[in-house]
């Protein structure tokens, strides 16, 4: 009976796919630091009347935000279907 | 017989087991868990799911939150009114190489002026660039320093000399009168000359 049972543990996510999720955190935390970035130098300009510096800056943050909800809202691993491991 | 009703006992707590992802780890109380409370203390983290939702919730708000800091920069630029010409009080009584505090543009904005030793007056908000510490004129060498991180700006333009500030001083026009009185009648945001 132990046999039987021993594969059906509760699921385990694949390691391929861990992977990739970690990917995604990581490019998330990476994109979240740069826009903070961003975000000081778009106040400095803002407090030193610098106008001309506030468009590429807003268009950087806008960029930033578009990759980073493209990588969570599209961004799959190829076989997105859950296995169980054994089965 | 009880060895049957095991396997179906398992395979019911399998089959709920299967049901439940990351996606809804914080719901996965399974009718076993009712029979069997127990902590979980896997359900007081955050996975790693809801951490990404969480990162991207952040990235929203960064990119707003820049558009809007440049938004309100532009428009009260472009709604910006003259600032009133006032006098700085005392102002004639001030000798070379002092300093005088007084407030300008309104009675919450400090601002010093400082008669330097070749006769010229120089006006400055008095918020420094990098946290607004008050600023302090040091007659000893001509400076304008703050004391909170040791940053230090040029008397005669505000311009930064050392240490943190990332921009000069928010500069006050001045106009020295023939009766001696000096008034303060406009302001430029510091850096704004080179911007």
């Amino acid at each position: 009976m132990d046999s039987q049972y021993e594969n059906q543990r509760p699921r385990v996510t694949p390691r391929g796919r861990t992977a990739v999720l970690q990917a995604k955190l990581v490019l998330l935390v990476m994109i979240n630091l740069a826009q903070l970035w961003i975000l000081s130098a778009t106040i400095e300009a803002s407090l030193a009347r610098h106008f001309s510096e506030l468009p590429p800056l807003i268009v950087a943050s806008g960029i930033c935000w578009f990759i980073g909800i493209t990588i969570l809202l599209w961004w799959k691993p190829t076989k997105s279907k859950r296995e169980t491991i054994g089965r | 017989m009880n060895s049957k009703k095991l396997d179906s006992a398992i395979e019911k707590v399998l089959k709920e087991e299967r049901k439940s992802d990351e996606r809804n780890v914080r719901k996965a109380v399974a009718p076993q868990q009712r029979d069997f409370p127990y902590e979980r203390d896997g359900e007081a983290q955050v996975t790693r799911r809801e951490f990404c939702n969480f990162l991207a919730i952040t990235s929203t708000g960064l990119f707003l939150s820049a558009g809007a800091f440049a938004t309100k920069a532009i428009y009260d630029a472009s709604n910006a009114e003259s600032l009133p010409a006032t006098m700085i009080e005392n102002s004639i009584d001030l000798k070379k190489g002092e300093a005088l505090n007084f407030r300008y543009p309104t009675e919450a904005d400090p601002a010093i002026l400082v008669h330097t030793k070749d006769g010229g007056f120089h006006a400055y908000g008095q918020k420094c660039t990098h946290l607004a510490c008050p600023v302090y004129f040091e007659k000893k060498n001509e400076r304008l320093e703050c004391p909170c991180h040791e940053g230090g700006f040029d008397v005669r333009t505000g311009n930064v000399l050392y240490g943190p500030p990332p921009r000069p001083l928010d500069k006050i026009q001045i106009e020295v009168r023939e009766n001696g009185e000096v008034w303060a009648i406009g302001m430029t945001a510091g850096g704004q000359d080179h911007g």
